[in-house]
């Protein structure tokens, strides 16, 4: 027999219009459930993201006392440029520093009114290869004749901080496997007690000739609506609370890195429609085959 | 056309709804199955429609034995029996007439066949008038006469009716025997379970009479009550 799509759908609308209660539980059940989901992907992904540009930027700074002449601070330059750790090494002037200083706080010109010159030490800024280094660079300082005082690396807050992400991005995946299979659960739950009240149609169905897969394409036709539009509202809710979050940080927590690019919108967007899709009309096609024994 | 062998269906341990029938209905036949409540007549026609397996001994319908129809093709058996069911079965969500147009919809008809044939096919049973109707907005008889009309919409060789006028008044009862009788002229084998007496008297066709699931009496011209 061939394929009659227009005969499925019609069917399938019809049953959504006279199950309507059922279709609205199915929906808001996959709704709520990739709503989660994407909020867990964003987390991590945002989670990600700082942790990356953190650890991409790990440098040391090394106030230079104001008696080095130029000439020693040129050669000492040259010197550390030299380890194999250091990706690059620049230099900054008092007054650089100051200019620098000056137009952080452009906004608040009572901040830098009283300072002048030479209050803001000159520094080496000494841009690393890899996080790790940072000590064993420092130590090569200090041989080379700097104060540990004068040395500014972040180095134990990176030792931490990488510590604790590991076990952190770890945890949110593990959570959002967890909530994946939950959201299957739940979803196919919904869409089987949907279809365990309609049993009695499908066995008369089965007796008056109709073939399984003529009684299961309006159920999963009707399991795949439900689901895009579910998960497919949920999803434009994700990518949009993702706007505002990135938004809200750029404004409220301007030191945290977080990148507008750590989430792929157009890719969490179709992951969250594809998955909420796959669950319902693979739980609808699994759930009505149940019931075809007749 | 219907031939059972030695069927015997056991349910659960020890209910034996049917003992060791032996049975054969002719092409173009018209016969009665009759019998007190719990005889065993809706279990034949379930056995028929492949609806359970026989406990014991085969049944062959059309020549094919129905042991050997695997389940995808139960469907194509189950088109070429036109079934009244006791209980009318018939779908809650569907008007009268989508009901009565699924049974052509399954076969995979043309929806211009369809919207010309539904509606002709309820005229026949008096229907015309509840064709919009959901089945819980129609009596009893009117449901009756539904099933009957998703049951003979494609023209099957087999129309098996369980009971068809158990929930008629007489005047419509006649009217549907009458049916059942023109649609048996144009050459379908007709089985009728019924305890309807006056019926079975007035039809003067074959009855076999069931009794306690065994089949205790077949005459060709017979009445409900044959001395034996
Ligand atoms: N699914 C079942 N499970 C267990 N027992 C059953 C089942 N179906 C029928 N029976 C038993 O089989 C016997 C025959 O039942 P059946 O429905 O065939 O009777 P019937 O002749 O159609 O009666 P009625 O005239 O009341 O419709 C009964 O004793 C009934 O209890
Ligand atoms: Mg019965």
């Amino acid at each position: 027999m061939r394929f009659n799509f227009g005969f499925f759908m019609r069917e399938a609308l019809k049953n959504i219009r006279t199950n309507f209660l059922m279709s609205i539980t199915a929906a808001t059940t996959t709704f709520i459930c990739i709503l989660v989901l994407g909020v867990g992907l964003l987390v991590s992904s945002h989670v990600e993201g700082i942790v990356g540009s953190v650890q991409q930027d790990v440098n040391i700074e090394w106030y230079l006392s104001s008696d080095m002449s130029q000439e020693e601070i040129d050669e000492m330059e040259g010197e550390i440029s030299s380890f194999p750790e250091v990706e690059n090494v620049s230099y900054t002037s008092e007054e650089e520093a100051l200019t620098r200083f000056q137009d952080t706080f452009s906004d608040n010109p009572e901040v830098y009114q009283d300072i002048s010159e030479g209050v803001l030490p000159a520094s080496l800024e000494i841009q690393l290869n890899e996080a790790e280094d940072a000590d064993a660079v420092a130590g090569k300082l200090e041989d080379a004749g700097a104060a540990p005082a004068d040395l500014n690396y972040p180095q134990q807050t990176i030792e931490r901080l990488n510590a604790a992400t590991g076990y952190m991005i770890w945890g949110l995946y593990g959570a959002t496997a967890l909530f994946l299979v939950s959201s299957i659960l739940l979803i196919s739950n919904a869409i089987r007690l949907s279809i365990f009240a309609r049993r009695n149609e499908i066995e008369v169905m089965k007796l008056v000739g109709a073939s399984d897969s003529f009684v299961r394409t309006p159920f999963v036709f009707e399991g795949l609506l439900q689901s895009i539009v579910g998960a497919g509202l949920a999803a434009l809710v994700v990518v949009w609370l993702n706007y505002l979050f990135v938004d809200w940080s750029q404004s409220a927590l301007p030191y945290v890195p977080v990148a507008s690019g750590a989430v792929d919108t157009i890719l969490i967007l179709l992951a969250l429609v594809i998955v909420g899709v796959a669950i319902g009309v693979i739980g609808s096609f699994v759930s009505v085959t149940r019931f075809l024994r007749v | 056309m219907i031939r059972f062998d030695n069927v015997t269906k056991i349910f659960g341990r020890d209910t034996a709804a049917l003992e060791e029938i032996n049975l054969e209905v002719e092409d173009g036949e018209f016969i009665f199955l009759v019998g007190q409540s719990g005889s065993g007549k809706s279990t034949m026609v379930r056995l028929i429609l492949k609806e359970y397996e026989p406990t014991a001994g085969a049944i062959h319908v059309r020549g094919t034995r129905l042991s050997a129809i695997p389940r995808r093709k139960i469907p194509r058996h189950r088109r070429s029996i036109g079934c009244v069911f006791q209980d009318f079965k018939l779908l809650p969500n569907k008007t009268a007439a989508e009901n009565v147009a699924y049974a052509m919809e399954v076969t995979g008809q043309k929806r211009r066949q369809i919207r010309t044939k539904v509606p002709q096919i309820l005229e026949l049973v008096g229907l015309t008038e509840k064709m919009g109707k959901m089945p819980d907005q129609l009596s009893g008889g009117e449901q009756q006469r539904v099933s009957i009309a998703r049951a003979f919409v494609s023209q099957p060789p087999i129309l098996i009716a369980d009971e068809p006028t158990g929930n008629l008044d007489p005047d419509t009862s006649v009217g549907i025997m009458q049916l059942l009788h023109r649609i048996n002229r144009i050459g379908t084998t007709v089985v009728v379970a019924t305890h309807d007496k006056e019926m079975v008297d007035v039809m003067r066709k074959r009855v076999v009479a069931l009794d306690n699931g065994r089949i205790v009496r077949d005459r060709v011209k017979g009445a409900y009550l044959d001395e034996v």
